[in-house]
Order: structure tokens, then sequence, then C-alpha cells
């Protein structure tokens, strides 16, 4: 993964790991793997993991822990009212960026065509 | 070293026993998660990329642990826990805790000095 993309992943991970969580409650592997099976392929656990416990620590979600048939028990994590305010706030946030950045995109593109 | 390190930061004598259950849940590690979670808490130690506060140092050991068992029990690649720059990996993970840093107090300071500095600008 460039440098780019994994800058920009920083700023919005913990964004996107609240919205894996609003569909439905989850444990750290399940939401590695749901991201990378939708095209974050170079994204690790640990990094997962990392930002899991921050949003704990921030109280965005609830943790249950779940027994497992082998290894320690599964911490399941899932949205609570805070998370789901701050997913509110994350959206606002992407969309004012996603629209002025298409915004500068646009005017980009017309002024290499005037050039032209 | 460790021993000593632990010592300095942590005062109660129940975090000194989370402690060494941390270090006896790393020992019952197969390789090579032990080898790797030894390498994160060396790196910890001397990077000074961890909180100081004894209590939330050790929740975030047990994290830590909880995460190489998982991963020994899942079969998980150590690659893919610790991604491409582990470096990285640990310092992302020890800022997850809210812990006061001692660059925290700096920061604060600076911008203490700055308010200060700005009150002293003519008008």
């Amino acid at each position: 993964m460039g440098n780019q993309m994994t800058a920009m992943l920083k700023g919005t991970l913990e964004g996107v790991v609240l919205a894996v969580l609003a569909v439905r409650p989850a444990y750290g592997y399940e939401i590695t793997a749901r991201l990378r099976d939708q095209g974050f392929t170079d994204l690790v656990e640990g990094t997962v993991y990392a930002l899991l416990v921050r949003i704990e620590q921030r109280g965005f979600v609830d943790v249950v822990k779940v027994p497992s048939e082998k290894g320690p028990p599964r911490k399941v994590y899932s949205l609570n009212a805070q998370g789901r305010e701050q997913l509110e706030e994350f959206w606002r946030t992407w969309s004012f960026l996603a629209e002025r950045i298409e915004q500068l995109h646009t005017d980009n593109t017309d002024n290499d065509e005037m050039e032209k | 070293m460790a021993a000593k390190w632990i010592e300095m930061v942590t005062g109660s004598l129940e975090q000194k026993k989370q402690w060494r259950q941390y270090k006896a849940r790393v020992k019952a590690l197969p390789e090579p998660y032990r080898g790797a979670a030894n390498a994160v808490e060396r790196y910890f130690m001397v990077s000074g990329s961890i909180t100081v506060d004894g209590e939330t140092l050790v929740t975030m050991f047990s994290d830590l642990a909880d995460l190489w068992e998982r991963a020994a029990a899942d079969g998980t690649p150590v690659r893919e826990i610790v991604g491409d720059d582990p470096a990285e990996f640990a310092e992302t993970f020890a800022q997850a805790y809210s812990g006061k840093r001692w660059i925290d107090k700096e920061r604060e300071r600076l911008n203490k000095s700055i308010d200060e500095a700005e009150k002293g600008e003519p008008k």
C-alpha cells in the first residue's frame, strides 16, 4: 500500500470500523476479515485491534466476552449510543471533505480542458 | 531490566500481580508468538512511546496478551498482526491508551507559553 493510502486510511479507519460495527456486532478478526473482503487488502489485525482498544477506551462500543472453543474468550464489540453519535459525526465530516475535494478535482479538470 | 522498570512505574501490589500474570501468559505462548510478544514489549520499554501510569500500563499489556493468545489460537501469521511496519503498529497501539505521557504535559506547557506570549503582542 502506498504512503498516501496509508496516511489517508489512518485518518478514516476509525469511522470505517464504526461503520462496520453499525451493521452488526463483531469481534476483531471478523472486522478485519470483512474489511479485507471489501478491498482493504493490506489491513492487518493488529491495526484494527489497536483501534478497537481506542474506541473502547473512548466509550464508543460495548464489549462482551464470549467463550471460544479454543484460546481465550473473544471480545465482541457493539456500537453504543455514543458510538452512533461519533459515526454520524464521521459521515458529516466525510461528506464535507469528499464534496470539497471533488469540487477541486472538477475545477482542475475544467481548467485542463480549457487549455486544450 | 524489565523488573526494575516496572517497579519504577507501578506502585501497587495488584499491578505487580497483573504484570506477573502478563509475563506468565507470554511465557506460555507458542513460537513465533512468544518471540514477537517479547520484541514488542522490549520496544515499548525502550521507545518511551507508552504512558507512565501504572494502571493503564497493565491494562495495555493485558490487552496485548489477549491479542497474542487469540492469534496463536487462530493461527494468524505474526505478520498479519503487526503489518509491514511493526514499530508503527506498536506506536499506534500505545497511543490508544488514554494515560498521560510526558509529551502531553509538554504540549500543554507549550500551548500555555504561547498564550502568555500572545498577551504581550501590540494590539
